[in-house]
């Protein structure tokens, strides 16, 4: 168990959610890890001002992983800095560490995180946004933030165990599954959200016939769409596409 | 109005520091930005309707390494201020609607690319404090921090500002200019928007299992809404 005092643990906890405050693209979450773990490298090196501000030093090397999963790293960090502190492990494993895991941590956190989660939560939000806008938004931060911040806290805790048990708690999570379950969801919602949206067109132009056809030109244009994205097309270059559309027929 | 553009620019502060530099928590997100600017200026209901569209609209662009997606917070800003401008003077319609979305495209582009311009400076406070911690300050990294999270929050305050001050331009002298036939023509795109947010949720969430399910679902609920209607 980490001797670490739960003040200071409090403190690194807090900290981690500015980890991105200083943002930048030579050091990228430098500055925010070093401000994170500062509390822990105080309780550690006090009394050995030059062994504390080697170990800052360490912590403003390049950093940059998804900033809901660097709880894992950042406890995990500070069980190496103990060690390191009291010179059971040598200095370059933090670093070794850090760089092992930040970028398959990135790679898992973009997945889940922007890639399912926050789509799934947006649409979910959006759906209900019709009902009433007050259960939309709190729908989008209900389903986001009761994820985000539970494994931001998790994370945190098993990283305080030490390397293994961040290790395990990765494999545990099932980020894989939560994922494929989480673009599934949205898959569904994003489904119901097109349906509601290309029923509400196809009822101004009347006739069965009529809103059948409207409802496959909706579909086609969401798979149209879809193909762009795929393209590398970006959302604002087809919006100014219709802007510029929209100018057109102005002119006439 | 001078107390709305403050308060605006409070309430765009504390979401453009949500969006990179603190918490993450989901404050800067179209759906909770665009209500809050619209009942700032005097239209709840308004800026909520832009938000859920806005909400979908970006979705796609993830923030992965160093690529900045657009500023859909900053469009969210631009819509909700301009909706709730609008529905007190020309109206709501579908053209203005519209109008106001693909716009607001250019606030959301503008706005990346002073976020870019917050990071390259925030690299220099990055050199200033490993430069301090080296000469002996051991408060480097915290003054550092609070500089960049200042610089994230000024930013935001100054984007807020002049997105909810076009806005309101737009809908108050602009939207007006053009008649009734002019927004109805351009209402014409409207249907469009939504389905580029469907569209990029679909990109988002699509797998070999998933897009079947997607078009399914879109088919099951076009159906159940038309044979409601059919029977009512």
């Amino acid at each position: 168990m980490s001797d670490i005092p739960l003040r200071v643990r409090r403190r690194v906890w807090f900290r981690q959610f500015l980890l991105q405050a200083c943002w930048n693209y030579e050091g990228m979450q430098n500055v925010g890890f070093a401000y994170s773990i500062l509390p822990a490298l105080r309780d550690r090196y006090e009394g050995r001002p030059e062994e504390f501000s080697r170990a800052l030093k360490r912590h403003l090397e390049f950093f940059n992983t998804h900033p809901s999963m660097a709880t894992v790293i950042l406890g995990a960090a500070i069980r190496l800095e103990e060690r390191v502190a009291e010179g059971k492990v040598d200095a370059r494993a933090v670093g070794t560490f850090k760089v092992g895991l930040m970028g398959s941590l990135g790679a898992i956190g973009d997945s889940y995180f922007w890639g399912s989660l926050k789509p799934m939560a947006s649409v979910a939000g959006a759906i209900l946004a019709f009902v009433h806008p007050l259960l939309g938004i709190a729908m989008l931060l209900f389903l986001y933030n009761s994820s985000h911040l539970v494994l931001r806290f998790r994370g945190f805790a098993a990283g305080m165990g030490g390397e293994e048990s961040a290790v395990r708690f990765l494999k545990e999570a099932g980020f894989t599954g939560k994922t494929e379950d989480r673009k599934m969801i949205a898959a569904i919602l994003g489904g119901a959200y097109g349906g509601v949206v290309a029923s509400h067109t196809a009822h101004q132009f009347g006739g069965a016939w009529m809103e059948l056809g409207v409802f496959l030109l909706a579909a086609l244009a969401i798979h149209l769409f879809t193909v762009f994205f795929r393209k590398a097309v970006s959302p604002s270059e087809l919006l100014v596409l219709l802007l510029l559309i929209g100018t057109l027929i102005l002119w006439q | 109005m001078a107390w709305s553009f403050l308060i605006a620019a409070a309430w765009g502060g504390i979401c453009y520091l949500d969006r990179t530099a603190a918490f993450q928590v989901m404050l800067h997100r179209p759906l909770v930005v665009a209500p809050v600017m619209g009942a700032i200026f005097g239209n709840f209901a308004a800026g909520a309707q832009v938000g859920a569209v806005l909400e979908l609209l970006y979705i796609v662009r993830l923030p992965v390494g160093a690529s900045i997606p657009p500023d859909d917070t900053g469009a969210a800003v631009f819509g909700g201020a301009a909706a709730a401008a609008a529905s007190s003077s020309i109206g709501l319609g579908p053209g203005s609607f519209a109008a106001i979305l693909l716009l607001s495209v250019l606030c959301a582009e503008l706005g990346k690319y002073a976020d870019r311009l917050v990071r390259r400076l925030n690299g220099r406070i990055a050199h200033l404090t490993v430069e301090r911690l080296e000469e002996g300050d051991s408060l480097s990294v915290e003054n550092g921090l609070v500089a960049g999270l200042v610089l994230f929050g000024v930013f935001g305050v100054a984007l807020t500002l002049m997105f909810s001050g076009l806005g309101v331009f737009l809908a108050r002298f602009l939207l007006p200019r053009f008649g009734p036939e002019s927004h109805y023509q351009f209402g014409i795109l409207l249907p469009a928007i939504p389905l580029l947010g469907a569209a990029a949720v679909f990109s988002c969430s699509r797998t070999d299992r998933t897009s079947p399910v997607f078009y399914l679902t879109m088919g099951c609920v076009f159906s159940a809404i038309f044979f409601f209607r059919w029977l009512v």
